[in-house]
C-alpha cells in the first residue's frame, strides 16, 4: 500500500497492491474498520483510479442489496401460530 | 451465544424475553427462510420452528445478548440440519465441497468484472434480488446477513460456525459472483461496461 505524496494531484492510473488495497476497502465498507480506516481510505480514494472505482463500484453493489431488494410480507397468522404451539408446550 | 445453562428464567420472565427480544425479529426472521428455501410455506415452517427451539431452549440465551444473531444461528441450522435432508431439491452446491474449495482465507482480491457503479445504481430492485437468489446458498447466505440485515463479521462467524477470515473471503467471493450476474445484466439492458464513457 503506497501513501507517496501525489503533487500532480491525478489519481495513478495502476494500483501497487491491488489485492490488500482491495480487501481493505471492503472491509471498510462493511464497517469493520472505524476511525483507523478512514484516514486511510481518504488518501487512497484520492490517489489511485482503480481504488477509487472499486471502492464505488462496491459500495453501489451495498447500497442496492440494502434499498432495493424486495421483502417478503410475514404472513399475519405466523406470530399467532408460534404463539399458539407455545401455549402447548408450556 | 454458548449452549451452556445459565439460569433458569420463571415463566414470566421466559415470556417477557420471547415477546420483547425475540418476536421483534420475525421480519427478518421470515425473509432469510424465504431467501433460503424460496418456498413461503418452507420459510413459515422454518420460522416456527426456529421459534419453538429459542422457547424451549430460552435458559441458554442470555438476557441482553444478540436476540437476533441467536435466533439467526438457530435457523440456519435448522435449515441445514432438517430442511435440506427432506428437501426434495439437492442443494445446488454440496456444503463439503464449498467448505473445502471456497473457504479458504487466502483470497486474491482483484477487479473481477468491468461492471461500473453507474449500471448498478440503474438496475431494478427485481434484478438485484434475482442474481441474489441465482447465487448458491452459502454465497446468498453472507450476503443476506452482512447487506440485508447488516450483521457484523464477528456475529457472522458466529451465526455460521466459522472463523471471521472465512467470513471475509465467503463475502469477497460472493459479492464476485453477484458482480458477474449484474454485469450479464448490464450488458442486457445495453449498457457500456467497458469504456470509460
Amino acid at each position: 500500500m503506497e501513501m507517496n505524496d501525489n503533487p500532480s494531484g491525478e489519481r495513478k492510473k495502476q494500483c501497487s497492491d491491488e489485492s490488500k488495497c482491495f480487501e481493505l476497502l471492503e472491509s471498510i465498507l462493511d464497517g469493520e474498520l472505524q476511525d483507523s480506516g478512514k484516514e486511510v481510505l481518504k488518501e487512497k480514494l484520492a490517489k489511485c483510479q482503480p481504488c477509487f472505482e472499486h471502492y464505488h463500484l462496491e459500495q453501489a453493489i451495498r447500497d442496492v442489496l440494502k434499498t432495493k431488494c424486495t421483502k417478503h410480507a410475514v404472513p399475519t397468522e405466523l406470530a399467532d401460530r408460534i404463539r399458539e404451539k407455545i401455549q402447548d408446550i408450556i | 451465544m454458548s449452549e451452556v445453562q445459565r439460569r433458569k428464567y420463571s415463566q414470566e420472565e421466559k415470556n417477557a424475553i420471547f415477546d420483547g427480544e425475540f418476536m421483534p425479529h420475525i421480519d427478518s426472521m421470515y425473509n432469510f427462510g424465504y431467501r433460503l428455501t424460496f418456498d413461503e410455506d418452507d420459510a413459515k415452517d422454518l420460522v416456527q420452528d426456529t421459534y419453538l427451539k429459542a422457547y424451549r431452549f430460552i435458559n441458554s440465551f442470555e438476557q441482553g445478548t444478540n436476540a437476533k444473531a441467536w435466533l439467526f444461528r438457530i435457523l440456519k441450522n435448522s435449515f441445514i440440519n432438517e430442511y435440506r435432508k427432506k428437501s426434495k431439491q439437492p442443494a445446488k452446491v454440496d456444503y463439503q465441497e464449498v467448505e473445502t474449495y471456497y473457504n479458504s482465507d487466502d483470497v486474491h482480491y482483484q477487479t473481477t468484472s468491468d461492471l461500473r457503479a453507474e449500471s448498478v445504481k440503474d438496475m431494478l430492485g427485481d434484478e438485484i434480488s434475482n442474481a441474489l437468489n441465482s447465487l448458491a446458498v452459502d454465497f446468498r447466505t453472507v450476503i443476506i446477513l452482512c447487506d440485508l440485515e447488516g450483521f457484523t463479521y464477528e456475529e457472522m462467524a458466529k451465526i455460521l460456525d466459522i472463523p471471521i477470515g472465512t467470513v471475509r473471503s465467503r463475502l469477497h467471493r460472493a459479492r464476485n459472483l453477484l458482480k458477474e450476474k449484474l454485469q450479464g445484466y448490464a450488458h442486457n439492458m445495453g449498457y457500456n461496461t467497458d469504456e470509460e464513457d
